[in-house]
């Protein structure tokens, strides 16, 4: 089994982020940056399918050259090579999608993991564009996945419950934060990470389309939260505060 | 050149600790400290990151690693970040493999490294210090007499930390004038390993006053060391690994208390703003950079191959003394809070303050 998972650089989610002074984007001053937790989820059910069932995981990450720190990290959880293409700048999630699109039709895997979302931007978006730009079958927000001959089955945690799919390979598949719990990579598995080979490729190289569909106009800081939390005794203390003092309902 | 850039592999090991910490241990240490207990599972996660065996060679259980001092330190600073009891329990066997590796015969290497160069954690401890006024690990009172093919050691240890749980223990003693290391076991007659010992912290673990009554230890146990490696040397290096943990600890009582300050509005506005607090956070801050600077400079020394004595007790010395003023510091910002155990800046008050006096807790 061919596995590409993707992985995305985002700036640390264990820092609170402030929006810069000129409202262009946010403060990367003293910003440390993390794998996404959710590609980390993938990165590491691509491990375990390969470890039960053998084949070759791949990483595949856009990023600003020299930064690899983050690849080298699935590497150390047991990827076996990677495949970075070299940029600077925010890539939105259909750009994104199209890269990984030129890089998947020359890999050819049978599936491609990817976490459901990234945690910087929240959109949630790359693995369906991917899916519908390669015309594979997709199963996003994956809580299992089994792997059979020429399919896998998905289960899904949607509203009503649980919901299995069962999709023809190749086909993409993205990480739920249950899917399971990534290993803590061992002292020798980061320094066999070392000798794992990172390839690079720039846009130009892929002839992509690139142009963004989204144009980002400013960012703002939340308005601060007003008021406190007030409990009431009795449900008609709660109905009578709406209609009197929030003039909520009438 | 001078660089404090970390490397790609430091970067990933320290990140990699440090997500294990924030999953098991961050949220657990205030209930650990009162069930005065780490479960094992927990200590078994940090056991398979590999640390305490990656330099040993496979022949002996181990990873065959360089053995690096700095990633050790690193490493260090990250467990006891969480939890300092934690950063000891889970690193305890370093300090007797580590000594038997470097200072051991062939013998005793084949014999005991396997023991505890495997997958699951087995505890397994090493017993430096002695009651007393002005313990000087250089100056052991514990005594090893020679005698028929023996020594006979006699003395008192105290914080010998999971001495019941574990099989073997090394314990320090002076011979004719010479300190060394002897292997034992813990069924060897004569070694009485005591209640454990009620500590002003480190609730979570377990150390033990252990009596050496007339302990017959065979003579081929005893550590003699080489030209490469002592009784001193593994004295500075486990003085290296407490500035680390002292490091740690004050990093996390530094972080907690400036995140508090930011937080907790009075007089309408953070008291981050007040210039009595943030003098105090700036103090803290400086001097975390302080220790860490210190340990990693002499953490480097030892692992470039340098005499390191004087770098490490200084990093020992001013990690043993910063950390009881970062964590002090660490409770007044929090006034009146910080003196209730629902705030953790009480447990690294007073888990600091073991920076200073315990010795052989852990090793780089």
């Amino acid at each position: 089994m061919k596995i590409i998972v993707t992985t995305k650089r985002v700036t640390d989610p264990d820092i609170k982020v402030t929006v810069n002074s000129d409202g262009t984007g946010i403060d990367l001053q003293d910003m440390t940056y993390k794998m996404n937790p959710f590609d980390e989820i993938a990165v590491e059910e691509a491990v375990r399918i390969k470890e039960n069932s053998g084949g070759e995981v791949i990483l595949l990450s856009i990023g600003p050259a020299g930064f690899q720190t983050e690849i080298r990290a699935g590497l150390a959880m047991g990827a076996d090579r990677a495949i970075q293409v070299e940029h600077d700048d925010y890539v939105e999630p259909s750009v994104a999608a199209r890269i990984f699109k030129k890089v998947i039709e020359r890999e050819s895997p049978d599936i491609v993991l990817m976490g459901k979302q990234a945690v910087d931007d929240d959109a949630g978006q790359t693995g369906q564009t991917l899916a519908f730009l390669l015309g594979w079958p997709q199963a996003c927000f994956a809580s299992e996945i089994s792997i059979n001959k020429n399919s896998a089955v998905v289960r899904r945690e949607v509203d009503k419950g649980i919901e299995t799919l069962e999709v023809s390979l190749p086909a993409v598949i993205t990480a739920d934060l249950r899917l399971n719990e990534p290993r803590y990579p061992s002292l020798p598995m980061i320094m066999k990470s070392k000798k794992k080979k990172i390839d690079t490729l720039s846009f130009s190289e892929l002839a992509a389309d690139i142009e963004p569909r989204v144009r980002y106009l400013s960012m703002e800081n939340p308005m601060e939260r007003e008021g406190s939390c007030v409990l009431f005794e009795a449900v008609d203390d709660l109905i009578n505060a709406l209609q009197t003092k929030a003039g909520a309902i009438r | 050149m001078l660089s404090f850039n970390m490397s790609e592999e430091q970067t990933i090991t320290r990140d990699t600790v440090a997500r294990l910490v924030k999953d098991l241990i961050i949220d657990t240490a205030h209930e650990m400290d009162e069930a005065g207990n780490i479960p094992e599972e927990y200590i078994q996660a940090a056991w398979e990151l590999g640390a305490s065996i990656a330099a040993i060679p496979e022949a002996y259980g181990g990873y065959d690693m360089d053995y690096s001092p700095m990633m050790n330190a690193i490493i260090l600073e990250e467990l006891a970040y969480g939890d300092m009891a934690f950063a000891v329990a889970a690193t305890l066997p370093s300090m007797f493999i580590f000594p038997v590796y470097e200072m051991g015969t062939e013998e005793q290497k084949k014999k005991y490294l396997p023991l505890f160069c495997k997958e699951a954690y087995t505890p397994c401890t090493c017993a430096i210090n002695e009651p007393g006024f002005g313990f000087d690990p250089h100056k052991l009172k514990t005594k090893a007499v020679k005698k028929n093919g023996s020594y006979i050691l006699n003395g008192e240890k105290c914080f010998v930390p999971l001495a019941k749980e574990s099989s073997h223990f090394l314990i320090a003693a002076s011979c004719d004038g010479e300190n060394s290391f002897f292997i034992a076991d813990a069924e060897n007659a004569g070694i009485n390993i005591k209640k454990p010992e009620r500590n002003l912290g480190l609730y979570s673990l377990k150390t033990y006053e252990v009596a050496l009554d007339n302990c017959e230890i065979p003579a081929k146990n005893r550590l003699v060391g080489n030209s490469d490696c002592n009784y001193d040397k593994i004295i500075q290096k486990s003085a290296i690994a407490m500035s680390a943990i002292g490091t740690g600890v004050s990093r996390a009582s530094y972080e907690y208390a400036r995140d508090y300050a930011k937080e907790r509005i009075q007089f309408g506005e953070p008291i981050a703003h007040k210039q009595s607090i943030a003098f105090m956070i700036a103090e803290m801050a400086y001097e975390v950079e302080a220790m860490r600077l210190m340990t990693w400079k002499a953490a480097s020394m030892l692992e470039n191959g340098k005499d390191c004595q004087r770098d490490s007790f200084l990093a020992r010395l001013y990690a043993g003394e910063m950390s009881m003023k970062v964590t002090d510091h660490g409770i007044q910002v929090l006034g009146g809070h910080g003196f209730i155990r629902e705030h953790p800046v009480e447990r690294y008050y007073r888990n600091a303050r073991g920076v200073a006096i315990l010795h052989g807790m852990a090793i780089v």
